[in-house]
């Protein structure tokens, strides 16, 4: 008995570190952290945005396998939503980037100073698509 | 004098002839920095100020300046590449010996330019709509492939307690923030800055256009590969 227990514990202990180690490595890799630090100028604070992944992934992982409910006001939705979806966005932005789109795109329409309005195609193409899908995509 | 070389017998002769050349070699130094890229209209003539930044003595610079280094003609394409091995071979030629010292880059790109295309705006449209379209179509795949929609059902849950198959209160600000961490992440509200910093998608193009001009370098400058079989 005590040795199913022992098992069980290890086998989650490692699926939770490999799970855990590959989300960080994918922020790692997609540079979000070390994009927000440069803008904000905060490069000593590293550590504390570490501790800030690390207890929201724990938090989320609370949420998603206990169900608490705590029966606030709907309105703390809204702060969450705008952040969750910066978060997001910075991750799509940080792929697109790794990906390397869009200095060969710009190289080959001659459109080398105004890349930024290629950018905009994406970013509002994202909101709208975002926007589209919760209000109406949803029915069907 | 060849014939005596040729038979490996040094006359005295020689040892007075070299100490002359020394003394010649060391007269004057000239240094010259070739440029990275050059634009250059088609049919141009490269002109040595035009590739490399040149410090010389007042006597032989405006010369030196003017030394022609390249003709460009129509095989050579859009981009020739000229070795700083050939614009010494021209310049000791020219001026006999001087001694060139040789600072940075080893060559430099010649950029064939035409006149200056305009961007079609109806490409230029198809390509940004083609862009919108396609982001908004993979956003939506994403949602869908990481069950978001059921996830956004939740938080809802947890924070309310109650339930509702549409919780617009928090996917509307999502949506918005989708877009706001873009611009962030590339540094851009529209044409302003954020602060100074290159973006990352500055820095990226850079990266490209240097990776591009290696291998320009190394492929368009007949000098720097030599294959078996070239005689």
């Amino acid at each position: 008995m005590t040795i199913k227990i022992l098992a069980v514990i290890f086998v989650g202990l490692a699926s939770g570190l490999a799970v855990g180690a590959g989300f960080v490595a994918f922020l790692t890799v997609l540079g979000v952290i070390p994009r927000l630090t440069q803008l904000s100028k905060t490069m000593k604070m590293i550590h504390h945005y570490e501790w800030g992944v690390v207890f929201g992934a724990l938090t989320g992982v609370c949420a998603s396998l206990r169900d608490p409910e705590l029966g606030i006001s709907a309105f703390v939705l809204v702060p969450l939503g705008l952040t969750g979806g910066v978060f997001v966005g910075m991750l799509a932005a940080g792929l697109t980037e790794a990906l390397n789109v869009f200095p060969i795109l710009a190289k080959r329409i001659n459109l080398d100073g105004k890349i930024v309005i290629l950018i905009m195609a994406m970013v509002f193409g994202k909101i709208f698509g975002s926007i589209f899908q919760w209000i109406f995509f949803v029915h069907h | 004098m060849e014939f005596f070389i040729k038979n490996n017998l040094l006359p005295i002769l020689t040892t007075h002839e070299i100490f002359v050349l020394e003394v010649n070699v060391l007269e004057t130094t000239i240094y010259i920095r070739m440029r990275n890229r050059v634009q250059s209209p088609p049919n141009g003539i490269i002109l040595l100020k035009d590739a490399a930044q040149i410090i010389a003595p007042e006597t032989i610079l405006p010369d030196l300046k003017l030394l022609q280094i390249h003709q460009l003609s129509e095989e050579d394409g859009n981009i020739v590449v000229i070795d700083i091995m050939n614009v010494i071979g021209r310049i000791t030629k020219q001026f006999g010996d001087l001694e060139v010292q040789t600072i940075g880059p080893a060559q430099t790109i010649i950029e064939v330019v035409a006149k200056k295309k305009g961007v079609s705006i109806p490409f230029f449209l198809l390509i940004w709509f083609l862009l919108f379209f396609g982001s908004a179509m993979t956003l939506m795949n994403f949602h869908d492939d990481v069950s978001m929609k059921s996830v956004q059902e939740k938080i809802y849950t947890i924070i309310t307690g109650k339930h509702d198959a549409k919780p617009l209160l928090f996917q509307i600000p999502y949506s918005i923030g989708l877009g706001l961490g873009m611009i962030l992440f590339f540094n851009h509200v529209f044409k302003k800055r954020i602060n100074d910093e290159p973006s990352p998608l500055e820095v990226e193009m850079f990266n490209y256009q240097m990776d591009l001009d290696n291998y320009v370098i190394l492929h368009e400058n007949k000098e720097s590969m030599k294959r078996v079989h070239d005689d």
